[in-house]
């Protein structure tokens, strides 16, 4: 007979507890990364994908570059419309609203990071950056469920890490629980009233207590759970706070629902989203355009999720990513095509703003990749290592990105020690 | 392991004529455990099919279950009408690859079109002509898999395309692959699906979806130039002069060999990743499949050997010598190779009694595998007999060991209500809500054989849900047929006895019987009642096992 795995895990969780061995003690010792003061149970890390590729350098502009406008005639964001934060780079306007959380030191932004893989395949970049590891095709499960697997600190609730979308991504893929959620009000068994709908869910609870074994039991003990725990929550009637204003669309209302998981104290650890709309090949836009108005939904969204916490946000880190960045140079239909490194932002509490992280090589041809692209100064394991082991006290890095080696010395400081 | 032989020689000897004879005497399977000759055809029902029909356990039994697996194990003898009739109302089947890769070229036109017109906001669907009737067949090739799982009197067949399909994985979503998968599941997949292995897997290693997938169609001789950019380069040469020699076009240089296929064929096809090959071995069998190719969709996107594109050296693989000079007959020699090699036997081998027999498949089915495997080289029929024969195929431990995965689930479901699903993709719908949406498992190791993949919370009250919606006939294209199990009634006790019997093949608990009778004692309307049973029943805890 098989012993779930989950189970079993559960159990060697205990047993270490048992045996008087604090994993914290563990934590520090093998990674001698300072403790956090507050119970890493509360940490939350969301982390925000931007399929199809951004553009970097319209999103973080390195307006202080000539090359940036010589290589851009048509698309280049003006520097008089570029919203500046070091003097170098600037965010575009349409990402203005997010300037008060870098002023509050609550937002930094990373340049030249991507992947070790040279791919410019939408399908397989995507891949390498859900699975972790850049190269290989075959890894079974992504990195945040591996995460989930090999950080038992972490009470195993229903809730502990949820996606926001209809089916489960690559990222959370694995053995560990995680749920797909389309939309938080209709998770639970549906029917026509209330009444209805409670009575058919008590009934499949007894049903399920009664004469589940093995992993489905364990399993519909978990998903009565959490469907109590949305009951007390009741996500029909949630108002975001401190006048937070969602953007409409998908990812407008993943943000809000995270932020309801959040204040709701059910145990998110880790919450992913996703959005797409970022491969501009053609008329991409500058100030303006198809780009900007991606990027003003993406402001308006992360800027609303901010303001709802309030000092919830505290705790909470949130990661932008995307597969590859884009051509410096502009193609002949006023877009970009594929690329190599990108830029990526790291916003919340946490983290340690107001700054530009990572080694930015220049737009010189010299330094570029293959002539054309970004190069990737920041291998993108090195700033999720950083976000796992230095937010949610993650120690067994190399079990998470299988084949490298995650060195705090190469960490880009994206979390205040 | 001795032991276990003399084991399997003594029932296998034993059983056929206790099995064998109508109304048949209770059978000991290994363990001592009396299995009736209903219990073990529900047993077959759940594994070699999609679960019972109403009725059907009863019909096997009947018939007798040996007489039944080898009737299954020769599909081309059983009459399949009634899916012939229901493919014909699947527009897919009428386009072959040629009329599909047209119709990708012209939903790639469409989308540049749309992005020159700046038309791109996300969450904005593209409603053009192309785009919705592309959508249209993917969901159809979706479904078309769950109507031949529930209708087919081919269920074995059936259970090993899908087998296959995840072994041989490829990604539907991935460029090409959009167009290719359709062509790929009926003309790779199902003739051989159970043929000789040798045979599946050529035709894999041929087929324009897994050379797309795995990226071996760009996979090149070190220095390799096609001749279109070879003539290319001399006009640039004629026209610039030496001295200013005009750039290559930069889009389609080749870029040298590719190692997905010859990584993934070996770790994941044939030899299994403890296989015994290194990384050398890995670049050999890539070079050994350099230049096999695909023509581009506008010409019919199929396979193809592109002579200039084969690396024409000497090649070892696994200590064997590959003399240069024999191009494609290269590759054919080495997939006989791996498909007739022990570690081959037995990765393929151990993964059919996962999918079988036990999550943890015991050794002995391997063994029992393995060995016909080795006497008839590799017949997928005579391992699958051997498996079905084997004394761990019967033994009472695994009995309803399993979970069925999403597609199980929602089919068996299908069966066990006697639905009769149309075009619409109403059930592939539910497959991919419960975690394993057909042909989009991304990596290419397929889905995994193992429960804890696709056994979580959320999807557990999916699989509730869609249980009471399917009994509710909430599920418009796939309509439940109730009388076929009772009739409407508010006799709980009759409605209990006849949804035990014909769902759950007398496996109810007692508890299972309890909750259904309290949440059935106040419901007056006879068609509701009947209703809620069966949809508590396939909701429940027993159904999920098989």
């Amino acid at each position: 007979m098989t012993i779930s795995r989950r189970v079993f895990v559960k159990s060697g969780g205990l047993a270490l507890f048992s045996l008087g061995l604090d994993p914290l003690f563990l934590a520090r010792a093998a990674f001698a990364v300072r403790p956090s003061a507050r119970p890493p149970d509360r940490r939350i890390l969301v982390c925000l994908f931007q399929r199809g590729a951004v553009d970097g350098l319209n999103m973080i502009v390195p307006h202080g570059d000539p090359l940036y406008y010589r290589e851009r005639p048509r698309i280049a964001v003006p520097g008089s419309d570029v919203v500046d934060l070091d003097g170098y780079f600037g965010l575009h306007p349409r990402l203005a609203a997010l300037k008060p959380l870098w002023d509050s030191k609550r937002l930094a932004a990373i340049h030249a990071i991507g992947s070790s893989d040279a791919t410019r395949s939408h399908f397989d970049a995507q891949d390498y950056m859900e699975s972790g590891t850049p190269g290989v095709k075959a890894t079974p499960d992504g990195w945040l469920n591996r995460y989930c697997q090999h950080d038992r600190e972490h009470q195993d609730t229903p809730f502990r890490a949820v996606a926001f979308g209809p089916e489960l991504p690559r990222i959370l893929a694995g053995t560990a629980p995680s749920l797909a959620i389309a939309d938080l009000q209709a998770f639970g068994l549906r029917a026509p009233q209330p009444a209805a709908r409670d009575r058919l869910t008590r009934a499949f609870e007894e049903l399920y207590a009664g004469s589940a074994t093995g992993l489905l039991s364990t399993s519909s003990q978990e998903a009565f759970q959490a469907v109590q725990t949305l009951q007390r929550v009741d996500p029909t009637r949630y108002q975001p706070a401190n006048g937070a204003d969602y953007p409409r669309g998908r990812l407008g209302k993943a943000m809000l629902q995270i932020a309801q998981l959040i204040k709701a104290d059910v145990g998110l650890q880790l919450a992913f989203a996703d959005v797409t709309g970022w491969d501009t090949h053609v008329n991409q836009g500058a100030s303006e355009g198809q780009l900007a108005a991606r990027l003003a939904e993406l402001g308006q969204a992360l800027t609303a999720f901010a303001q709802d916490l309030g000092d919830k946000l505290d705790d909470v880190v949130v990661l932008t990513m995307s597969e590859f960045g884009r051509t410096v140079r502009e193609n002949g239909n006023s877009g970009t095509d594929h690329g190599h490194a990108t830029a990526m932002l790291v916003l919340g509490g946490p983290v340690n703003g107001g700054r530009m992280l990572g080694h930015w090589p220049g737009l010189d041809p010299a330094n570029r990749f293959e002539g054309r692209d970004v190069a990737v100064t920041t291998d993108f394991r090195d700033l999720f290592a950083e976000v796992l082991a230095r937010h949610l006290g993650a120690r067994d890095l190399s079990a998470i990105f299988p084949g490298f080696t995650p060195d705090p010395a190469r960490f880009p400081g994206a979390i205040s020690a | 392991m001795k032991t276990r032989v003399l084991l399997f020689v003594a029932t296998v000897a034993a059983r056929p004529p206790v099995i064998e004879a109508q109304h048949a005497a209770p059978l000991q399977s290994p363990g001592g455990h009396a299995l009736t000759p209903r219990d073990s055809a529900a047993h077959a029902l759940n594994r070699l099919a999609y679960g019972p029909r109403p009725g059907e356990i009863e019909r096997v039994a009947r018939a007798g279950v040996l007489r039944w697996i080898d009737a299954q194990l020769a599909p081309d003898k059983i009459d399949d009408d009634i899916v012939a009739r229901r493919e014909r109302e699947f527009d897919i089947l009428k386009y072959d690859r040629g009329d599909l890769a047209r119709l990708y070229a012209e939903a790639q036109r469409a989308r540049q079109e749309r992005n020159r017109m700046g038309d791109t906001a996300a969450d904005k669907p593209d409603n053009s002509p192309v785009a919705v009737k592309g959508r249209r067949f993917a969901a159809q090739v979706q479904q078309l898999a769950v109507v031949r799982a529930a209708l087919s009197e081919r269920q074995l067949y059936e259970v090993m395309v899908d087998f296959w399909t995840n072994h041989f994985n490829v990604y539907f979503a991935k460029g090409a692959d959009r167009f290719l998968t359709p062509d790929y599941i009926e003309h790779t997949i199902r003739p051989h699906a159970m043929g000789r292995f040798a045979d599946l897997l050529i035709a894999t290693a041929q087929s324009p979806a897994m050379l797309f997938y795995l990226d071996n169609w760009e996979s090149v001789a070190p220095g390799a130039t096609p001749p279109v950019v070879e003539r290319a380069r001399r006009r640039a040469w004629i026209n610039v002069g030496a001295q200013h020699a005009a750039p290559l076009p930069p889009a389609r240089a080749p870029k040298g060999i590719n190692e997905n296929y010859a990584r993934e064929l070996l770790e994941l096809h044939t030899l299994g990743v403890d296989g015994g090959y290194d990384q050398h071995d890995v670049i050999e069998v890539a070079r050994i499949f350099t230049g096999w190719s695909i023509r581009r969709p506008q010409q019919g996107g199929d396979f193809e050997f592109h002579d200039w594109a084969h690396d024409t050296g000497d090649k070892q693989v696994l200590g064997i010598e590959f003399e240069r000079g024999q191009e494609m007959d290269e590759g054919v020699r080495l997939l006989k190779l791996l498909a007739d090699h022990p570690a081959t036997m037995h990765h393929v081998s151990r993964k059919l009694c996962q999918r079988f027999v036990n999550d943890d498949p015991p050794d002995g089915c391997v063994d029992d595998a393995v060995a016909a495997w080795r006497r008839t080289h590799g017949d997928i029929r005579e391992v699958l007999r051997a498996i079905f024969h084997g004394p761990d195929f019967w033994a009472a431990t695994n009995m309803r060991a399993k979970v069925k995965t999403p597609l199980e689930f929602v089919v068996s479901a299908a069966r066990a209500v006697a639905a009769d699903p149309d075009t619409t993709p109403r059930l592939a719908q539910v497959v991919a809500r419960l975690g394993e949406p057909l042909y989009l498992h991304v990596a290419p190791d397929g889905y995994p054989e193992r429960e804890d993949a696709w056994v979580n919370s959320g999807a557990l009250l999916d699989r509730m849900n869609a249980a009471v919606g399917l009994a509710a006939g909430r599920l418009p294209g796939a309509v439940a047929t109730l009388d076929s199990i009772a009739p409407g009634t508010t006799d709980v006790q009759q409605l209990i006895t006849a949804v035990d019997d014909r769902i759950l093949g007398g496996t109810m608990s007692q508890n299972t019987k309890r909750v259904i009778s309290e949440q059935l004692s106040d419901v007056k309307d006879p068609v509701q009642a009947r209703a809620l049973a069966v949809g508590l029943a396939i909701g429940g805890p027993e159904f999920q096992r098989q």
